[in-house]
């Protein structure tokens, strides 16, 4: 990890398929993960929201802290946003709908 | 080691605040109670509205609380005001405060004759506590007598990377000093409660962290409802949390890496140092009292969105999960943990700040939820009313 990015975002665990942002990103924003990895901010990420670092199939994991926090309703592609819109939590969720 | 210097009460337990309650053991009694407050300087009244009309558990879990705020070594007096009918009884809360050894009177409304005539009597019980109280004096304490509440609300998605990390550095720092750690709010260990159970002291205590987590989970699922209209809460998810597992995943961070020593029922007193769990409903202020009925002297209390609440017993250290909410609510915060989501700070920097702040409380430095004198009270319930 280069100092570069860490002022973009806060990756918690390498596991990571996504990241944080330590202030507002705009769309179009680079952020350098190694020499050769860059992922392009896609669309804005709003303070401490998440970005996809690497492609999310439908039904994949999302990993934060190394740990699963939910599953993608569509596939994500890297530099998009990860929020309510496209993860649904699998805990505490009634099956009677 | 670190010391401070506290009240030390006959049963051997340290306050770091020295309060003469008015205590109602039921709502019925509460203005009775809120009128000697306001006429005895030094004293605080706790309102509530329960104690009457409670069956089973419920009523033993409203009386086990009044019970344990009385005990808790912040208080070194106790009235309790009773109506006279209720089902939890005056003359029992106050008998079982008055094991601790501390003073500890009780009233009871409909035996003396009405509210003027029991306001009367009140003052002047709780003027003579006062007298007593304050004649008492701080003395040098081991911070192994240090019971540390901690607690988050209105969180964002920076709070499990910044205040509380850092909180569980403070965990860490204050067990290894011979301290205990509560660490509660259940629904927000659902989705890492693996976690918890892997640091297990032994087997037991294992099942008891994923059995209180199964049951909060079942008690949402069997009404057919997802626990995630309510938590994450609307302001959560605008933080950026985005699940339930997420935000719990965070939440556990604040009791740092050392081993679950035992699963409290809300309200029980530990009987282990280190860390342990109190099985609390993810509502503030009914955790918070949980935590003061088991006896916490101190809450330290992260926060992304910004929280105001503060505790009539404990006080409550806050902690800013980022810089944008520390400027923006400083007069309710204590520290900016935000500081390590910029990068110029550490989890293990700002861990070690809360650390001081924590002796520096229990030495009486008053925390913003004192100056402003938030006193917000809430009995958890599990059962209705009859």
């Amino acid at each position: 990890m280069n100092k570069k990015h860490l002022e973009k975002v806060i990756l918690s665990h390498p596991k990571d398929n996504v990241a944080t942002a330590r202030s507002a990103i705009s769309p179009g924003t680079f952020l350098a993960f190694s020499k050769d990895k860059k992922i392009m901010a896609k669309e804005g990420i709003p303070f401490a929201h998440k970005i996809a670092l690497r492609r999310i199939p439908r039904d994949g994991a999302v990993i934060k802290y190394g740990e699963r926090i939910g599953r993608a309703i569509r596939e994500i592609k890297p530099g998009e946003l990860v929020h309510i819109h496209n993860v649904v939590g699998e805990r505490g969720r009634s099956k009677k709908k | 080691m670190e010391k401070f210097l506290g009240y030390k009460r006959p049963d051997g337990k340290v306050g770091v605040r020295n309060h003469v309650v008015i205590l109602p053991s039921v709502a019925c009694s509460n203005e009775v109670c809120n009128a000697i407050a306001r006429k005895v300087k030094g004293t605080i009244s706790i309102p509530h509205q329960h104690g009457c009309a409670q069956l089973g558990f419920d009523a033993e879990q409203t009386a086990r609380t009044l019970i344990g705020v009385g005990k808790n070594p912040n208080v070194a007096a106790v009235l309790v005001i009773g109506l006279g009918c209720e089902v939890v009884n005056s003359s029992i809360i106050a008998s079982k405060i008055a094991e601790s050894g501390k003073p500890v009177r009780s009233l009871v409304i409909q035996e003396i004759g009405g509210s003027p005539k029991t306001i009367r009597e009140g003052v002047r019980i709780a003027k003579e506590m006062v007298c007593f109280v304050s004649r008492l004096k701080r003395e040098k304490s081991k911070p192994n007598a240090l019971i540390l509440g901690v607690e988050c609300g209105g969180s964002d998605a920076c709070s499990g990377l910044s205040a509380n990390p850092a909180l569980g550095v403070t965990s860490d720092l204050l067990i290894k000093e011979g301290g205990t750690i509560i660490l509660s709010e259940t629904t927000e260990s659902i989705g890492a409660e693996h976690i918890l159970a892997k640091r297990a002291i032994n087997k037991k205590v294992k099942q008891k962290i994923l059995e209180i987590v199964r049951r909060t989970e079942m008690r949402a699922l069997n009404l057919g409802l997802d626990i995630g209209k309510a938590n994450p809460a609307p302001g959560n998810y605008e933080g950026g949390i985005t699940t339930l597992e997420e935000k719990s995943l965070g939440c556990v961070m604040k009791g740092g890496t050392s081993k679950v020593m035992e699963v409290l029922e809300y309200s029980e007193l530990p009987t282990q140092k280190g860390l342990v769990l109190m099985d609390t409903p993810g509502h503030d202020a009914e955790s918070m009292t949980g935590l003061i009925a088991g006896g916490t002297q101190i809450i330290a209390f992260t926060t992304g969105r910004g929280n105001p609440l503060g505790s009539p017993i404990a006080p409550v250290i806050k902690i800013a999960s980022n810089s944008y909410l520390y400027s923006k609510m400083k007069d309710n915060m204590d520290i900016n943990a935000g500081e390590i989501v910029t990068g110029h700070e550490t989890s293990q920097g700002i861990g070690e700040k809360i650390f001081r702040e924590v002796f520096r409380v229990a030495n009486g430095k008053l925390t913003k939820s004192e100056i402003w004198g938030h006193r917000e009270f809430a009995i958890n319930r599990i059962g209705p009313s009859f």
